[in-house]
């Protein structure tokens, strides 16, 4: 494994000026690709850079996080939603894949799946310490897909052997990349399967909701936005950030997920806004968990997010106590 | 020279003494937008309470407290009960306070004030709930609020235009209430269409009990049951919804509304379900010391009552199933079984809900794994439960439905006893929002 240069940022880079850059960057990657007679450079996996960024002493304003917190349902307190945390270090994640030195362009990047693993909470009076950077560049069959990999530690946290009380992998498609050597499996995994239960809960989600969801976590990708910019990306309509639903999710299922946990969500359909989102949570079982009085102690959450009407999955996940 | 000390009229330490129900009032329950339309919930509850003073003459009267609530209230009105009071006949020195536990308002009202009297803080009390879903109160958006409180705090002119710039075209929409629970975006119909399908209960069952509800409450109002009960209001006479010559036919010929987009068939329909209703009842509590020196009759009394919740977030139970939780606890807490009820009131939120806290009950891996029984907790005799009606055909103003349900039990029971000589005993069991349950145990002796 190559050692990664660590670069320490000042602050948090502002997520808009790096959609600047992103577009710029994306710009002069496609015309490098259409100048060169191969269509660009194939990849390998070695070709991500060797860069980690890190900010210290970043801190959540109470209004930002209040905001979160109501946005997605989560009680108002001083504990920072898993969510948040994801927000409050994505751009610093979102800065490596603006370098000049990454392969890919960040214009149309596709969530495709994402982990976190919350071993302790975060509080708003915490000082956070976040590394970023990106790994596993592999292929995919209509790409190549990477890992952008987020650790959060409180300041001053004392063993550095420790698992960082928050971990967050993203995992993104670019579309089109070409690899050096065409491992990728080519063949479609199967789509996921509507859930023949009863469902749990019904969002509506209003025209307004990406726009919503932008105004808390800064990412003001215009797919979210309006359906007119949406348009201009190949969607019909605005579309839901990806992580807007998993965080309800994750609300929906509440104090049950216990303090550390996992968190999983695989993004299959976009949600088109606005929309209906049928949703179904399903405990597994766990030992421990008592028949007769306690839905508590299960072994975890699994939860589908679908369209009812076209029967369409839009999101599969899972949210896991640590303790399960 | 030391103060002369006083006997205390109820000494500590004490057992506690009876509650008595002695009567109740309310008015008919309206349809929403009928004769009701343009009465507020302080209006409903003011003449509920009215009828109350004048059917028992208490002009005047000090009562020990009055406790009441409505599910959807207006910010105004944060004193409600109090507020009726004073435009009532009752003695301005008569306490009050709100109270609010959605559909289940009315009859925790008439637990808590009970439980008073039983433990000799108070001797008299009434019990109330009003609603009105004509008069719902309309707010404005969290945008256009926030806007127009940091309006109210801006010192400077300049500070006042900032608040006010910041008012977006969007944030005028007004935020009218919505029966959706809030964690599941889940209206409390297709809550319980959910329940239906996970008990298969079918549409002929469900018609068959808004039909009997129909039915047997014009049955009563004819009987002249309901004479000493209800106080004409705006024209009404009785209640608006009633519909004494529906049929098994025309029940059968509406559209299902709710669970429409579930894979199970759909079976709710606007029949079989409560509607949207304007009304407010009252109930009259006292020691027993208290009704003979007023010359007051008893009814019967409130014995116990218990509460439950369920888990309806993740779906584990449906929203409206509590009761059937409460209930097996509350008889088992006095060791007795469905044999030893005389009448059994479920309010009927839907007739599927009646169905599915009977099927739950009948059900053998329920009463296992969920009541912790040996098996089923029992069957329900159908000719005891709701025998003169229930919300199916009166109609369900939210909070005012305790009321009703507490004043028709405890006539029935006098009835009873009175007929047969012998003490009578009644269950009465209330589904609310939030997947919460009250349960009460009324009895003569």
């Amino acid at each position: 494994m190559t050692t990664r240069r660590v670069v320490e940022l000042d602050a948090v880079p502002g997520l808009g000026g790096l959609y600047g850059r992103g577009g710029v960057g994306s710009a002069r990657l496609a015309l490098a690709r259409a100048l060169s007679r191969e269509g660009g450079r194939p990849l390998d996996a070695g070709a991500l850079p060797a860069v980690e960024y890190a900010v210290h002493d970043l801190r959540a304003s109470t209004a930002h996080l209040t905001a979160y917190q109501h946005l997605m349902g989560e009680p108002a307190g001083d504990a920072l939603p898993a969510g948040f945390v994801h927000v409050l270090a994505f751009p610093v994640a979102t800065a490596l894949m603006v370098r000049s030195d990454f392969p890919l362009p960040l214009v149309g990047m596709v969530h495709l799946a994402n982990r976190v693993d919350q071993h302790e909470v975060l509080r708003h009076t915490d000082a956070l310490h976040v590394r970023a950077w990106t790994e596993q560049l592999r292929p995919h069959r209509s790409g190549a897909q990477l890992d952008l990999v987020v650790e959060v530690r409180r300041e001053g946290a004392t063993d550095p052997g420790a698992p960082p009380a928050w971990r967050g992998v993203s995992t993104y498609l670019s579309k089109g990349a070409r690899f050096a050597e065409d491992e990728a499996p080519a063949e479609r995994p199967p789509a996921p399967a509507v859930p023949h239960g009863l469902p749990t809960a019904v969002w509506n989600l209003p025209a307004d909701t990406g726009r919503r969801y932008a105004a808390v976590s800064g990412d003001r990708n215009p797919i979210h936005l309006s359906a007119l910019s949406a348009r201009a990306f190949g969607f019909p309509r605005a579309i839901a950030h990806g992580m807007y639903t998993a965080a309800r999710a994750l609300a929906d299922v509440g104090p049950r997920r216990g303090p550390a946990f996992s968190w999983t969500v695989q993004f299959a359909k976009p949600v088109l806004l606005p929309g209906t989102v049928t949703l179904r949570v399903v405990p597994r079982a766990g030992a421990g968990a008592s028949r007769v009085d306690s839905a508590l102690a299960t072994g975890g959450y699994d939860y589908t997010g679908w369209d009812a009407r076209r029967g369409v999955v839009h999101f599969t996940g899972n949210i896991t106590p640590s303790d399960a | 020279m030391p103060a002369a000390r006083r006997e205390p009229t109820t000494p500590t330490g004490t057992p506690t003494r009876r509650a008595a129900v002695i009567g109740g009032n309310r008015i008919p329950f309206a349809k929403v937008g009928g004769p009701y339309r343009d009465s507020s919930n302080l209006d409903m509850l003011t003449a509920a309470l009215d009828g109350l003073v004048a059917r028992f003459g208490l002009q005047g009267e000090r009562i020990g407290e009055v406790a009441a609530g409505a599910v959807l209230k207006h910010s105004r009105d944060f004193n409600l009960t109090r507020e009726a009071v004073l435009a009532s006949a009752l003695s301005p020195e008569t306490p009050a306070y709100d109270l609010q536990q959605a559909c289940a308002t009315g009859l925790e009202a008439v637990v808590g004030l009970s439980n008073k009297i039983r433990l000799g803080q108070l001797d008299s009390a009434i019990a109330g709930g009003v609603d009105s879903a004509s008069d719902a109160p309309v707010a404005v958006s969290d945008g256009l609020r926030r806007a127009l409180l940091t309006f109210s705090r801006a010192r400077s002119a300049r500070d006042k235009l900032a608040a006010l710039a910041g008012i977006r075209p969007a944030d005028l929409a007004p935020s009218a209430p919505t029966t959706a629970e809030p964690r599941t975006g889940l209206s409390m119909g297709e809550h319980q269409a959910l329940t239906t399908a996970q008990w298969g209960i079918t549409r002929e069952a469900q018609d068959e009990i808004a039909l009997l509800s129909h039915q047997r409450l014009a049955t009563a109002y004819d009987a002249g049951f309901f004479d000493d009960l209800v106080t004409p209001y705006r024209g009404l006479v009785r209640d608006q919804n009633l519909r004494a010559d529906t049929s098994a036919s025309k029940l059968a010929a509406l559209r299902p509304v709710f669970g429409t987009h579930l894979p199970t068939p759909a079976t709710m329909t606007a029949g079989n379900s409560t509607p949207l209703s304007d009304g407010a009842s009252t109930v009259l509590l006292g020691s027993e010391e208290w009704a003979h020196a007023h010359a007051l009759p008893v009814l019967a009394y409130v014995v116990d009552a218990e509460v439950a919740a369920v888990d309806f977030v993740l779906g584990r139970d449906g929203l409206l199933m509590a009761p059937a939780f409460a209930v097996p606890r509350l008889l088992a807490r006095h060791g007795l079984t469905f044999d030893d009820l005389d009448f059994l009131e479920i309010h009927e939120a839907f007739a599927s809900t009646v169905l599915t806290t009977l099927a739950a009950w009948e059900d053998e891996a329920f009463g296992r794994e969920r009541l912790g029984l040996d098996g089923a907790f029992g069957t329900v005799d159908r000719t005891r439960l709701n025998v003169n009606g229930s919300s199916l055909a009166a109609g369900h103003p939210f909070a005012a439905t305790g009321g009703r349900l507490v004043a028709t039990t405890a006539k029935l029971l006098a009835t009873r006893t009175a007929d047969t000589g012998r003490p009578a005993r009644a269950l009465i069991s209330v589904c609310a929002a939030g997947g919460l349950g009250v349960t009460a145990i009324l009895e003569t002796a």
